[in-house]
């Protein structure tokens, strides 16, 4: 009765607005289902981590959970202790980042501005090394570091790691650098900079993108490892969350709410480097790709 | 006579007002190589010997020449282990590949919530391959897990997917395309979006197929980016043990032994370090070979073909 009374004044016009056509509609339809593949896996690590252990082991299995609980996250920290795994975890990829930048920034500087005899012998190596297996380094490196006595200790895993990460950073950061004007350096020098004073006060800030960049992904490698936790510890002393995994895998079967509940955790650092940085964490991937 | 440019070109340079002296450069790079030396070339060279040699940690290492590799390139084990690689590294690439760029092709345009699909797309290839493992270990539980259920729900039969050897190794695989495909997807849209324009919108006023388009132009264009593609695949599919390691640890019966997971068992449950050596060292040099492949073939061809 009212709409058919005062007539409505026309819409205007939606400029944004684009015909949906058969190809949109499908490009749509192609966008959700990738969407809907990519996240679905990990809501599912979500919700069984939030259900009763009931729930979980019940047939036919339930889509949504019946109780929303956060007993499998307290059973984690308590009867798993998963503490001392979170803390090995970020001392030592957080250790491995301050290191690993330490020696490549330099390294990188040196690499990018000084004529080294030898040059492309070592961008080979590097290349090499970046191809390399882990386990292939992970097999040596158990003899080497039981011969020192290290084995089991979170300084043997930050060396590991450290040299690990070196060749990818000093090549992420060598196209970072190369990409600073040398005019601006040598306006340093001119004032009476030093090479050290250069390179910490003018070159490093020019080139805080790729140290973000190369952070980021050093950081995320050596926090998600597996493999070189799991052949340099063996004890709590220095055991990461990876190898921490493992353990609610026991004989008697395997506690899938409690683990759910550490994967969860474990892919926190993810989430939060891809929501807050993704632009660094792109940088980082596209760049050591392109130029690798 | 170039020679001589060059050293021109050298002194030119010298007299710049920057100390770049080598002498300085290897300072001021030399701790990181000091530590690349001895914890990354030290011990691949300690490796590389120790692959000559029977070595067990009992104390004595009688040398076995080529013995080593040897017995893994005649061995049951051995084969097995490179039967999976190559199956594993073939399927899930080319799907991978494939896939990314079909799904690359699709969703490139002005679709609303990309921003949020590419961030989303970032999440599989950045979380730990031990929880994926571990993930999909769960998602493929034969009795309370959501797969079978889902394949219950819709009456299909289910499926042995840990327990059987074939579905064991297809499941690993499923794992991997799951969590590799979206990095593919995110560098072929980033290799589309730098596409030049021109030769498609001449395509275009000629009348050429959306097929024609995609064969003729844009893959020849996209080369580079599926090169690089290739070789991350290529490498990281030689290393992959984390997936797999939570997945089945190598089962049933060594199904899912891929060259590193069957290498870690030999050193670290068989304690058989000089085997286990070698066939580290024979994954690195399959890898080195593929790469070179990849990269020596059309290279090859460009040359003959400028002749």
């Amino acid at each position: 009765m009212n709409a058919g009374a005062i007539p409505r004044a026309p819409k205007p016009p939606k400029v944004r607005r684009r015909k949906l056509t058969a190809g949109t509609m499908a490009s749509y339809f192609a966008l959700i289902a990738t969407i809907g593949f990519t996240i679905f896996p990990l809501v599912w690590l979500f919700l069984t981590s939030i259900r009763s252990s009931a729930d979980i082991f019940s047939v036919p299995v339930h889509i949504i959970p019946e109780t929303v609980t956060l007993v499998q996250y307290m059973a984690v920290f308590g009867e798993y202790d998963t503490m001392g795994y979170v803390w090995n975890t970020v001392v030592v990829s957080l250790a491995t980042v301050v290191f690993v930048h330490l020696l490549a920034i330099p390294c990188a500087y040196a690499m990018s501005r000084f004529r080294m005899p030898g040059f492309f012998f070592i961008i080979g190596l590097l290349l090499i090394m970046r191809m390399i297996p882990v386990i292939a380094l992970a097999i040596p490196l158990f003899a080497v570091f039981a011969a020192f006595g290290m084995l089991d200790t979170k300084w043997a895993l930050i060396l590991a790691h450290t040299a690990a990460k070196l060749p990818v950073a000093i090549w992420l950061l060598l196209g970072f650098i190369q990409d600073v004007p040398k005019e601006i350096e040598e306006a340093a020098q001119v004032d009476g900079a030093g090479t050290m004073r250069t390179l910490v006060q003018i070159v490093t800030p020019l080139i805080a993108p790729g140290i973000g960049a190369s952070a980021v992904i050093t950081f995320l490698f050596t926090w998600n490892d597996l493999l070189l936790a799991l052949t340099l510890t063996s004890s709590k002393a220095a055991q990461t969350l990876p190898v921490g995994l493992t353990n609610f895998i026991s004989q008697y079967g395997i506690d899938w709410g409690a683990m759910s509940a550490a994967g969860v955790l474990m892919i926190i650092p993810t989430l939060v480097f891809v929501w807050f940085a993704q632009g660094l964490l792109v940088k980082g991937l596209t760049t050591g790709a392109v130029r690798g | 006579m170039s020679d001589v440019a060059q050293r021109r070109v050298g002194r030119r340079r010298k007299r710049s007002p920057l100390p770049y002296t080598w002498q300085k450069g290897y300072l001021l790079a030399g701790p990181a190589f000091i530590v690349m030396i001895a914890v990354f070339v030290y011990p691949m060279g300690y490796s590389f010997i120790m692959s000559f040699f029977r070595w067990d940690l009992s104390g004595s290492a009688p040398f076995a020449g080529l013995g080593n590799y040897v017995d893994e390139l005649t061995g049951r084990q051995f084969r097995q282990a490179m039967r999976n690689q190559i199956i594993f590294s073939l399927v899930s690439i080319t799907v991978e590949v494939i896939a990314g760029m079909a799904i690359a092709l699709l969703i490139n345009g002005k679709l609303r919530g990309m921003r949020l699909a590419r961030t989303l797309l970032l999440v599989p290839p950045m979380i730990a391959p031990a929880v994926v493992g571990l993930n999909f270990r769960w998602l493929f539980n034969t009795q309370y897990g959501f797969v079978d259920a889902l394949l219950r729900m819709m009456n299909l039969p289910t499926v042995p997917w840990l327990t059987d050897p074939t579905w064991a190794l297809v499941s690993v695989t499923i794992a991997d395309i799951w969590q590799n495909t979206p990095l593919m997807v995110l560098l072929f849209l980033a290799g589309l979006q730098s596409l030049p324009q021109e030769p498609l919108e001449a395509a275009t006023a000629d009348g050429a197929s959306a097929w024609q388009k995609f064969w003729f132009i844009v893959l020849p264009l996209m080369r580079p980016v599926i090169m690089i593609a290739l070789m991350l695949r290529i490498i990281d599919t030689f290393r992959t043990f984390d997936v797999v390691w939570l997945m089945t640890q190598g089962g049933p019966g060594g199904a899912t032994n891929l060259l590193t997971v069957y290498a870690y068992l030999l050193a670290f449950q068989g304690v058989d370090f000089g085997h286990a050596a070698a066939v580290s060292y024979i994954a690195l040099i399959l890898s080195l070979i593929l790469l070179a492949v990849l990269y020596g073939v059309p290279w090859l061809l460009a040359k003959r073909r400028a002749i």
